[in-house]
């Protein structure tokens, strides 16, 4: 093996790997906040791919207003989903199970309409730096998946902030943790409920207008990047963002150490074997037990 | 669907050709009872990049033969059916369009598994199935009423090989991936050794991945003189021109799409595909059939567009042999002989009822997102 070729791999692990934990963190923040395991993350990153595509295609705006109109997107559907299918899942004493069963619905719902307005068409979209790409011991990586990276520690490293130090994450925590107790203290708890899933759909939105440069935008991305995400969600530990971009980092760079070292059709089977080690071991997942304490 | 202007149905009578009986005449066929012709496509799911494209085809053809006064005398109907890409549904659908709608023949799959389970109903009935696959699993050709408008994956797969040994290249990079690119590979393992041709990487990926830049990595590694993607998305040729693969690459018809070639964006360059119709510089039997499409749809037709158009006129020349009035046993046995289609020249008399052979293969380069068409014909 050559040192090119391990340092490509490497790249490709930790591209791959942040945006498995950047769709990973919105599931994180939205069970963090309302306790709903939410099939639909993938899709907001759908949305807001599309979303930004049309700004840039269409109305021929710059690349970073476009994607700021990806992420708000997916910031809308969030609110939408949370509107119509959660508040009246849950009014209706909806249990944890029917709520996933409802985003699940959801995700295939959003993935139809996608093939039905955007076609079934891959497109491609145009991000950070162009096509450029930066030599590194003669491999490469494009510049826009260094933005990615870039970004994706911003996002994790203001959450973490957001949730600690701000008056408004933590009344987010406290109306997810206990909700009459939040209630009695003044809290509105279903407000806080949609803007968590705002924020949900904000940080699927980031993903997707992070994403979709390196991987084009197509109908059916949607649940593929929820699964890879829930893996990274749980081995980092469901309900604490950091974890799940400590779990997408794990999941993307064993991937590309199994298509180096073993064989690209065992990619998988090893990667997974390895979680559910992890899982067995650490049935919280990686930072599991610490994300708790505290709340 | 626009109206056919007048030029372009004299094309479409040229093409439709040997199928009308004229003495009808127009006038009649639009009073007399539609002759009903099936046909069960993935127009939603994972084949429905093929079936959409089939069914312009076919409706096109549909439009050309009624408005050249149909067949016998009689227009004919093609009554369209989705089966989601599975080929339950596939089967249930085929069984209304026979027993309930009475079709003389039927059209479809768009998938080698839709093919099948359709197959299983048309060969109990000694109909004519008029697949829009290449030859599949064995059991096939023990079918004596299905016929293929696609060459079987061994041929496209001797396809790629030709054009590889013609431009002496030995060492071969493979990407490909777990669906269609599996089927293609298998076949060129086989063959390889006889052209030469010696794999020095084979990278696998999931059918639906979204990035491959690793598999592609430890292609680039081997440093092949040429590669092969072989996949049903633009993914794969994304990501090896951006691991640095600077290699030519040559790809099979499955990923000769407008479709794929958009995703592919600005790395849609240096990509060779064998495959039978290039829309921008067609062959001289494919002109009148392109100008057709476009004027109609205002697009460019490729492959399995020209398949479908195909298949319609397969049946009709069938109908027109055995007679307008003619049981569903006699089309099906009408049917087994030569055809000189758009996308082929077709041999149904054939062991394996379809009957094209290497000289039918166009081969076309992707320069900067655009198709050209290549002067190599395999034998030249």
């Amino acid at each position: 093996m050559t040192t090119t070729l391990f340092i490509q791999s490497l790249l490709a692990g930790l591209t791959n790997g942040f945006v498995y934990g950047l769709i990973g963190l919105g599931i994180s923040v939205i069970f963090r906040g309302t306790r709903v395991v939410n099939a639909m993350q993938g899709d907001f990153a759908l949305v807001a791919g599309i979303a930004a595509c049309l700004a840039l295609d269409w109305l021929g705006l710059p690349i970073a207003v476009g994607f700021l109109g990806g992420i708000i997107a997916g910031a809308l559907v969030g609110w939408a989903v949370e509107l119509l299918l959660i508040r009246p899942t849950q009014a209706r004493g909806g249990s944890e199970d029917s709520l996933l069963l409802v985003t699940l619905g959801g995700a295939f719902a959003v993935s139809a309409a996608a093939l039905l307005y955007f076609g079934r068409d891959s497109r491609s979209m145009p991000g950070f730096g162009g096509n450029r790409s930066l030599d590194v011991f003669d491999a490469a990586i494009r510049v826009h998946a260094v933005w990615l990276i870039a970004i994706a520690i911003v996002v994790v490293v203001a959450l973490r902030l957001f949730y600690q130090r701000t008056p408004l994450g933590q009344s987010i925590l406290a109306a997810s943790i206990d909700p009459e107790g939040a209630a009695t203290i003044g809290i509105n708890v279903p407000r806080m409920r949609t803007l968590t899933f705002m924020l949900g759909g904000a940080v699927g939105g980031v993903a997707g207008v992070l994403v979709s440069p390196l991987i084009t935008i197509h109908y059916e991305m949607g649940l593929l990047l929820t699964l890879k995400g829930f893996t990274a969600a749980i081995v980092g530990g469901l309900g604490n963002p950091f974890g799940a971009i400590m779990g997408g980092l794990l999941l993307g760079l064993v991937e590309a150490m199994a298509i180096v070292f073993v064989s690209s059709g065992y990619k998988d089977v090893i990667a997974m074997s390895l979680l559910i080690l992890i899982m067995i071991a650490m049935p919280n997942g990686l930072l599991g037990r610490r994300g708790r304490v505290g709340g | 669907m626009t109206k056919l202007t007048d030029p372009i149905r004299a094309g479409a009578w040229a093409l439709a050709a040997g199928l009308l009986v004229a003495a009808a005449g127009p006038a009649m066929a639009q009073t007399a009872e539609p002759i009903k012709i099936g046909a069960v496509l993935c127009l939603t799911g994972p084949g429905a990049g093929l079936g959409q494209a089939e069914r312009n085809g076919i409706q096109l053809a549909e439009e050309a033969i009624n408005d050249a006064g149909g067949v016998g005398g009689r227009p004919i109907k093609v009554l369209i059916e989705d089966d989601g890409s599975k080929p339950d549904i596939a089967k249930q659908k085929a069984e209304g369009l026979i027993f309930n709608d009475k079709v003389v023949a039927v059209i479809g799959g768009s998938l080698t598994a839709s093919t099948g389970a359709i197959a299983a109903l048309t060969n109990a009935e000694e109909m004519a199935e008029v697949a829009l696959t290449g030859l599949g699993p064995a059991v096939e050709l023990t079918y004596k009423s299905l016929y293929h408008v696609l060459p079987p994956q061994s041929l496209n797969a001797k396809a790629m090989l030709e054009y590889t040994k013609a431009n002496k290249l030995k060492k071969i990079g493979v990407l490909h991936d777990s669906g269609y690119g599996q089927l293609v590979f298998s076949n060129l393992k086989t063959m390889a050794a006889s052209y030469g041709v010696e794999f020095v990487a084979v990278e696998k990926f999931e059918v639906g991945a979204s990035d491959v830049s690793t598999q592609a990595a430890k292609v680039r590694a081997a440093e092949p003189e040429a590669v092969y993607v072989i996949a049903t998305s633009p993914v794969p040729f994304r990501s090896a021109r951006q691991v640095k693969i600077t290699q030519p690459i040559i790809s099979a018809i499955g990923s000769s799409a407008y479709d794929y070639v958009r995703g592919m964006g600005e790395f849609g360059d240096d990509i060779v595909f064998p495959e039978f119709l290039v829309g921008e510089d067609p062959e001289p039997q494919q002109k009148a059939f392109v100008e057709l499409y476009k004027k109609t749809y205002g697009a460019l037709p490729k492959n399995y567009e020209a398949a479908g158009w195909d298949a319609v006129n397969i049946v009709a020349q069938a109908i027109a042999k055995a007679g307008p009035n003619a049981d569903r046993q006699a089309i099906a046995q009408a049917m087994r002989q030569p055809f000189k289609g758009v996308l082929a020249n077709y041999d149904f008399s054939a062991a394996d009822l379809t009957g094209i052979d290497l000289s039918s293969y166009v081969f076309s380069k992707l320069v900067k997102g655009q198709f050209t068409r290549l002067p190599f014909k395999v034998g030249s």
